[in-house]
């Protein structure tokens, strides 16, 4: 049955892709590679572009969900056990976004920082958005889309006026740091696996492959823009700059008569960083389910969000050690299961074609 | 035989309350006759000019048919059973017994008391129809039939209420309105046992799949041009009698923003207002919320010039500014609620000592601030512009303004996902409550927010999945 559309995905694609990269990558990237950070997200970005495509021109090839060609190729019991693999592999992904959540909601909701307990609320959303069925996470994004659209466009309006361009020259002085940063960022890039978990849940009509992948080329436009944003303002001292996209606009002259009107924005932006937050417990979700057969989502969006609820209170401050884990050791579990694993799903047995 | 006292006998046994009139009467030639009807409901005048005046000439041995003949209602049906005359003569209905007769005629004369067809106090047009639905189903009805004279206008009527036997018509055009919709409303409605039906607003809440939804499922109008708009677009509308709200399913959110004269004027004018109500119902939600967590949690919202008159006029409060604002939102509440329920008398006077005396007093007094009167204030106008929204507006407004005051501008935006989560999973009969925008149906975005022209709108709204989609073509 057709639960999500192409153009639901296609929205995903754009929005999600770019939202998670907008809190603390520019600050890290400006870290690492320094004027360079166009060139370390651009290959990032071409990599996952390339496996993007590759798998949604695999779902023109079938209309087999990802459960189903394992299925068919290893057996039920291996299919699982993937299955399985990868709900831990998405609530992996979600721990590092959920703590950047709090600290960046810390930062632009609040004038003092505030308790731990006042973002602890979020699960009573992400526990009702995650129980909620496939068919949500689409028209979500429906919903999203406009916010984003409009948000985005006023933030880069208030931004791009205070771009030095000169701050980026020279170009490549740090070759090394650029691939180096490429591989330690991969686990921000899970958008393949997203694709894995869409397969076969939407009708794949002619071109979809194309319009998936330029959606995800507009995500990662955004992002570049973003960077450019941010290290055009603030050069050298980028790295001490937490949360980028709430930087960028703060020097809009209108900001002294009009208020921080880029906050409203902000908020607005903020929405969609919770559904993109959600996006990836409602996969977790979803692959517990195949994995396990137990059906009630309910039951399971408590389980898993009591399980992060836990993790956010006995490691609030543990933030720097965790991004350290990801970046340092983390990146090739992200590099199995959101690009290799991706690939070699071309090689599974795709029963209707030979049919 | 049957005597005449013995159908008399058995309507009375009964129908034993003192309205219920019993009118006996003869012919010239002798011939018995009684006409059993409730007093205030059936049009006496009507019974002795139809029924009692031709009758007089009835000779003693003419049957049946030939009195029937001679009734001259235009509205006359056979009986045979003392129960279908007991429901009748409830209905409003006059029975006629014949002396000697076992079967009866039921005569419709019913004119139960009502005001007469005049415009809408909710929906005011300035340009367009000016007609407004009463208490009176046939009257309603008579509105819908003048102007859908089309031949496949169907119209099924229903009982509902054990007590009241409140006829209730659904009403659909047959070759648009999507096979079985018609059935799965009648369904639910007559799933349900319920003592009165009052008002249609028991039958929305049958209708609903979720009653208990902050969220209406179905949409209201009290205009005829509205309900026969919508009805054409192959939805199912609903009149109840008693009530001259009359309802349409299925319901999208959409349609609260539009405005009858929408229709009426040029589209970009329509576009403009269309946009203006949805700002304004956003204002009026968030408004309050966001300026008690700017003061709390995050002053940088508020400019600075305007932060430090903000700071003059709330320096000194006793209230924090959560309680301040909880407090004159508490206020204007009980204010609009005292002005509808109130003597229009006593209702002038009273929004002089609430809005002037009271207001003013308690600037003066530094219990709340002149920021808070205005933001309210403006908060409650903004509201009303969409005012089927109203009761759930009002409702967010409360709960945004707790939300807000307790845990800033981050549990606002929190809730505002939240609730679009909520939305975008809700159906009214199968159609999304957030189409056209979740999921996004193309088509329909032309008369969403934005509204065309009318060679624009050529095809029904594909949300409703009508049987014929085509709405404008060239002949």
């Amino acid at each position: 049955m057709t639960k999500i559309s192409c153009r639901q995905i296609c929205f995903i694609m754009l929005i999600y892709t770019a939202v998670s990269k907008f809190i603390i990558y520019p600050t890290y990237l400006s870290y690492y590679t320094g004027r360079d950070l166009l060139f370390s997200a651009l290959i990032n970005f071409a990599v996952q572009g390339v496996i993007v495509w590759s798998v949604s021109y695999l779902c023109s090839r079938t209309d087999k969900t990802f459960f189903g060609l394992l299925k068919d190729t290893f057996g039920n019991i291996f299919a699982r056990i993937i299955f399985g693999l990868f709900a831990l592999f998405f609530l992996l992904a979600t721990i590092n976004p959920l703590f950047e959540q709090k600290l960046y909601v810390h930062d632009i909701f609040y004038d003092t920082v505030p308790s731990l307990m006042i973002f602890l609320p979020v699960f009573f959303f992400l526990v009702y958005a995650s129980a909620k069925p496939f068919l949500n996470i689409g028209r979500c994004a429906d919903i999203c889309l406009p916010l984003f659209l409009l948000s985005m466009l006023l933030i880069l309006v208030m931004s791009l006026h205070e771009v030095k361009f000169d701050n980026f020259l020279p170009v490549f002085t740090q070759p090394k740091k650029i691939f180096s940063s490429s591989l330690a960022s991969v686990f921000r890039f899970i958008e393949p696996a997203y694709l894995l978990m869409f397969m076969g849940r939407f009708r794949y009509k002619k071109g979809d492959a194309a319009k998936i992948t330029i959606s995800y080329i507009g995500g990662a436009v955004f992002v570049l823009v973003v960077l450019a944003a941010f290290y055009g303002i603030y050069g050298d001292v980028a790295p001490t700059r937490h949360f980028a996209i709430s930087k960028i606009s703060l020097f809009f002259p209108a900001i002294d008569l009009v208020g921080r009107i880029d906050l409203l924005a902000l908020y607005v932006l903020e929405i969609t960083m919770l559904f993109a937050l959600v996006l990836n417990i409602q996969l977790a979700i979803e692959c517990i389910a195949q994995c396990t057969g137990y059906e009630n989502r309910a039951v399971l969006s408590v389980a898993v969000n009591a399980v992060f609820f836990l993790i956010l209170i006995f490691c609030d401050n543990k933030y720097n050690a965790i991004s350290t884990l990801f970046s340092k050791w983390m990146w090739i579990v992200f590099l199995i299961f959101a690009n290799l694993i991706p690939l070699a799903s071309w090689f599974l047995r795709k029963k209707n074609e030979e049919d | 035989m049957v005597t005449l006292e013995k159908n008399i006998k058995g309507v009375k046994s009964v129908l034993t309350s003192e309205d219920i009139i019993v009118f006996e009467f003869a012919s010239l030639s002798g011939k018995k006759f009684a006409s059993i009807y409730a007093d205030g409901v059936a049009d006496k005048q009507l019974l002795g000019e139809l029924v009692a005046k031709p009758l007089k000439d009835v000779k003693e041995d003419d049957t049946l048919e030939d009195i029937k003949k001679r009734l001259a209602s235009p509205e006359v049906k056979d009986g045979d059973k003392i129960a279908d005359a007991i429901k009748e003569i409830s209905d409003g209905n006059a029975v006629l017994f014949v002396d000697g007769e076992k079967d009866f005629f039921i005569i419709g004369l019913k004119k139960p008391p009502g005001r007469t067809v005049a415009e809408p106090p909710t929906q005011v047009a300035v340009k367009g129809p000016r007609e407004g639905f009463t208490e009176d189903i046939k009257t309603n009805l008579g509105l819908v039939r003048k102007r859908l004279k089309s031949d496949k206008l169907q119209i099924k009527t229903l009982r509902a209420g054990k007590q009241s036997d409140t006829a209730v018509a659904l009403i659909f055009i047959d070759g648009i309105c999507p096979d079985g919709l018609a059935e799965r409303v009648q369904k639910e409605i007559e799933q349900k046992s319920v003592d009165i039906v009052p008002d249609s607003s028991y039958i929305s809440q049958f209708i609903s799949k979720k009653p208990k939804s902050l969220f209406r499922h179905n949409g209201s109008c009290e205009k005829p041009d509205i309900f026969c708009a919508k009805i054409s677009e192959g939805r199912v509308g609903i009149l109840v009698d008693g009530s001259p709200i009359a309802l349409t399913v299925p319901y999208m959110l959409i349609e609260d923003f539009q405005a009858v004269e929408d229709y009426y004027q040029v589209s970009y004018r329509s576009t403009i207002l269309r946009i203006l109500r949805l700002v304004s119902l956003m204002v009026g939600i968030f408004l309050p919320a966001f300026y008690v967590s700017a003061q709390l949690f995050k002053i940088q919202l508020i400019p600075y010039r305007l932060l430090l008159k903000i700071s003059s006029s709330v320096s000194g409060l006793a209230l924090s500014p959560s309680v301040e604002m909880f407090l004159t939102l508490f206020l204007l509440e009980v204010l609009i609620e005292a002005s509808i329920r109130m003597p229009k008398y006593v209702g002038l006077a009273m929004s002089v000592v609430g809005a002037l005396v009271l207001g003013d007093t308690a600037v003066q007094a530094g219990i709340i601030s002149t920021p808070a009167i205005i933001i309210i204030a403006f908060s409650a106008i903004s509201l009303f512009t969409t005012p089927d929204l109203v009761e759930t507006s009002t409702t967010l407004r409360w709960l945004f303004l707790i939300i807000g005051g307790s845990l800033g501008t981050f549990g606002i935006v929190m809730f505002t996902a939240f609730l679009i989560c909520y939305l975008v999973s809700e159906q009214s009969y199968g159609v999304p409550l957030l189409a056209p925008f979740a999921p996004i149906i193309k088509g329909d975005l032309y008369d969403s927010i934005v509204k065309s022209n009318m060679y624009a709108l050529n095809k029904r709204p594909e949300a409703f999945k009508a049987k014929n989609k085509v709405r404008i073509k060239e002949r």
